[in-house]
């Protein structure tokens, strides 16, 4: 068990190693809206803004700029707004913590709650430890498919 | 017909008006006449609404172009199968759809509790079924009629907006309707029971099936809105995390979260005041998808605009949220239940943490689409979230699920043990890695792909063994042989086997979107006659180029040549149309798909001499996506078809 443990982080550290491939004018296009169109991503955009925006991305992929050079050339043109993502600064934070911190707290809220009935569940019935032991699931399963297979040739 | 829809919506109005007094007046005087009248005034909203949406739909069929609504979305050279489907093209007529289907629900819910009308409960379902229905109709006689005429008949009308003009659009947005509308039930009787005080226990049960089928319509929804965006959309996706996808997904997973802990109630009378909880919030979402689209607070490809409605919505959902929480505050007592589990290990406790990141999903997706105009009001700076940001943040949450997906039925009912755990564990837990180092192996080596395909392995794992182990116990007790007693437990148990082939379809959606997004490729070229551009495995060469007129727009198409791994397969036709009454063309895609890829071909532009644009993609494992959709349908559809046992229906 513990050499599996290994190879798989082995293998999700290996992984990170990215093959590098050349960028594409999709990899850019899907970060950025159409200034004409305000809220159309410029992936899905077929406008004549859209065109002029994408003339200048493949201008710039020519001279073999970077997506994030090629990205800061259209903030600085038109705003934090042109781009599908907010960047990760200031407020914008917000939008990528939250999420995380609702799991946070939702999982936590939950183990709180099921510690407590566990507990409750545990105290009715008298401290009794019980056996938990059961048999490998399939045959619990087996058995509950059975009970229900039952009750409904019973029924 | 102007004149008859109007009446009709009107006496629709007060129809369901007239409801909710004689309602009222029966449960003061305690009165069963005045309740059974109330029940037969609502079967009256369902007959004539349902002239109002006959009337909409004949004024389509003979092109009345003096209706304001018909002359917007309709024209005389749309083919009357698109006339069809223009009632619902607009806000005016989806609304008026939104109020007819209502009506037919609520009317099937007063046929089926006749001689139900004597319970408690049962008045104040019918009760909050006109008072929600009043509110469709209100809007529909004073601020949005689809009947308004024009000072003038024009020759012809604008016709339907050319992407709409797509078989997709016959089933898209009324199933997404059918699944919004059918949570009204569900929410009908929480509420109620929430009202009169007294909590039925059978609420649940009673709703079940108008859960499942507003989940199943939901979901039948969105794929057919995925579907319908890859093959007329022509940008090569399927789903944007566009505010108006978003606001389709956020029900779809509210209710996912309310259909799994519902299961735990009904098996184990607890979380109640949850699952009350749950099903106003999947109502309220579902208020909130049409408020979204009709508010034009945000900007998406799919809603209305600014159409003056937003501000009634969300009064509405203002007093929906309010009333709940106060009606729910109030019953806690009552709702409350001894809460106790036999371990701290158990399938409860897995579809708590499931509903934690269903909801979880739910409010990143929530929170992304409304965070521009947060940002607007904190920082005054007005941005975008889009695919990138959902991606980022949604894709381990998605993640988290589906392991718990695999996690739910290797741990039991009630209880289960660290070494039971450790066996149950070991099969699909070994499958998973050993397919995990065999993808590594064959090159899969970013991230999040290989864990998906990872957990995928697992969850099939998983479900596999509770289809063996089912047949099994079949085989046990009738001596069946193996292949025979297989079909008949699934088909016997099929609410339980049902939702095991939904969680199968989930793993096929999962592998869909993970190929499709991990490793699609996309190549734009400007070709002349006869040149050749190459993608993947494919060759395309640009063969023939023409024009020609079909029916309401011109054509310019292109034959491309398709060579792949050195072989000619069929040639490809892709087009590009200019509508009539259309500003913009459209482009026309063509799609080879298989499971193992599909190769997705338009036409962006057209330039001198034949020269044109190709774009190409190609999308790896999206037909196991599509697939997928329909294992989720198919084992929604047998978790409600009822037994052999006759039951009353509600």
């Amino acid at each position: 068990m513990r050499n599996m443990w290994i190879i798989l982080c082995s293998l999700i550290l290996l992984s990170q190693a990215a093959t590098v491939q050349a960028l594409t004018r999709s990899e850019v296009e899907k970060n950025l809206i159409c200034y004409a169109c305000p809220g159309e991503p410029l992936n899905i955009d077929r406008c004549g803004g859209g065109d002029q925006m994408r003339a200048e991305i493949d201008r710039r992929l020519s001279l073999g700029q970077s997506k994030e050079t090629i990205l800061e050339f259209f903030v600085q043109q038109f705003g934090d707004g042109i781009l599908t993502a907010p960047p990760q600064k200031g407020f914008n934070l917000v939008a990528y913590a939250a999420p995380f911190v609702g799991l946070l707290i939702g999982l936590v809220v939950a183990v709180i709650f099921v510690w407590k009935w566990a507990a409750a569940g545990k105290s009715s019935r008298g401290g009794r430890n019980e056996d938990v032991e059961a048999a490998a699931l399939y045959k619990d399963m087996e058995k509950q498919v059975e009970d229900e297979l039952k009750k409904l040739e019973n029924d | 017909m102007v004149t008859l829809g109007n009446l009709s919506q009107s006496a629709a109005f007060i129809c369901s008006l007239l409801a909710m007094v004689l309602l009222l007046i029966g449960l003061m005087r305690n009165d069963l006449r005045f309740i059974e009248a109330g029940r037969r005034a609502l079967t009256g909203v369902a007959v004539f609404a349902s002239m109002a949406a006959f009337s909409l739909a004949r004024l389509f069929m003979t092109d009345n172009f003096q209706v304001e609504y018909v002359a917007s979305y309709s024209d005389r050279a749309l083919p009357i199968f698109y006339k069809a489907t223009s009632f619902w093209a607009g806000q005016k007529g989806s609304l008026l759809f939104w109020a007819w289907v209502l009506s037919i629900y609520i009317a099937m819910v007063a046929f089926n509790t006749r001689k139900e009308t004597t319970r408690k409960n049962t008045p104040y379902i019918y009760l909050v079924l006109a008072a929600i229905v009043s509110f469709f109709f209100l809007l529909l006689i004073t601020v949005s009629s689809p009947f308004d005429l024009l000072a003038y008949m024009p020759k012809d009308g604008n016709g339907l907006n050319p992407m709409l003009q797509n078989p997709g659009m016959i089933f898209h947005p009324p199933t997404l309707f059918l699944g919004y509308i059918g949570f009204t039930i569900p929410f009908a009787y929480a509420i109620a029971s929430l009202i009169s005080g007294e909590i039925d226990p059978d609420w649940l049960k009673k709703t079940r099936r108008w859960n499942i089928l507003s989940w199943i319509f939901l979901t039948i929804g969105i794929i057919l809105g995925g579907q319908w965006a890859y093959v007329e959309l022509g940008w090569g996706g399927y789903w944007a995390w566009d505010p108006v996808e978003n606001a389709s997904f956020i029900p779809w997973l509210v209710s996912t979260a309310f259909i799994h802990t519902s299961i735990i109630q009904e098996r184990r009378n607890i979380m109640k005041v949850w699952n009350m909880s749950l099903i106003v919030l999947t109502f309220l979402t579902c208020i909130f998808g049409t408020y979204l689209v009709r508010s034009g607070i945000l900007q998406s490809v799919h809603d209305f605009g600014a159409t003056g409605l937003g501000g009634y919505f969300l009064i509405f959902m203002i007093v929906v949220a309010l009333g709940s929480i106060i009606l729910i505050a109030e019953s806690y007592g009552d709702l409350r239940t001894e809460h106790s589990l036999e371990s701290l290990i158990s399938r409860e406790s897995t579809f708590l943490f499931n509903n934690v990141i269903l909801l979880a999903i739910a409010f990143s997706t929530f929170f992304g689409t409304i965070f521009p105009l947060i940002s607007e009001v904190v920082t005054g700076n007005k941005l975008t979230v889009g695919e990138p940001f959902f991606n980022m943040v949604n894709t381990p949450l998605f993640l988290l699920l589906l392991a718990i997906t695999g996690l739910c039925p290797l741990i039991s009912w009630r209880k289960s043990s660290i070494n039971n755990l450790k066996q149950n564990f070991m099969y699909p837990f070994g499958l998973a890695f050993a397919g995990g180092v065999l993808m590594f192996g064959l090159g899969i080596r970013e991230f999040y792909p290989l864990v998906a395909f990872t957990l995928s392995i697992f969850v099939s794992a998983t479900i596999v063994l509770e289809f063996i182990g089912g047949a099994r116990a079949r085989k046990k007790l009738t001596g069946e042989v193996i292949l025979l007693a297989f079909p008949k437990v699934i088909w016997k148990l099929r609410r339980r086997y049902g939702g095991y082939i939904v969680h199968f379809g989930v793993v096929l959606v999962v592998i869909g979107i993970t190929g499709s997004t991990a490793f699609k490729l996309e190549k734009e070229v400007t070709l002349q006659r006869g040149g050749t551009m190459s993608i993947g495995d494919y060759t395309l060469q640009y063969k023939d180029f023409n024009s020609f007129q079909d029916r309401n727009r011109t054509v310019y198409a292109a034959t491309i040549g398709v060579v792949k791994d050195g072989k000619a397969v069929n040639d490809m036709f892709t087009e590009r149309r200019y509508y009539i009454n259309a500003k913009q063309p459209t482009t026309e895609v063509s799609l080879r798909m298989s499971l193992k890829e599909d190769l997705y071909l338009t036409m962006p532009m057209i330039g001198k001499n034949d020269e044109i644009t190709i774009k190409a993609a190609v999308n790896p494992l999206l037909g196991w996506g599509w697939l997928g959709g329909v294992f989720m349908v198919v084992g929604g559809i047998m978790a409600i078809i009822p037994s052999g046992k006759r039951r009353k229906a509600v």
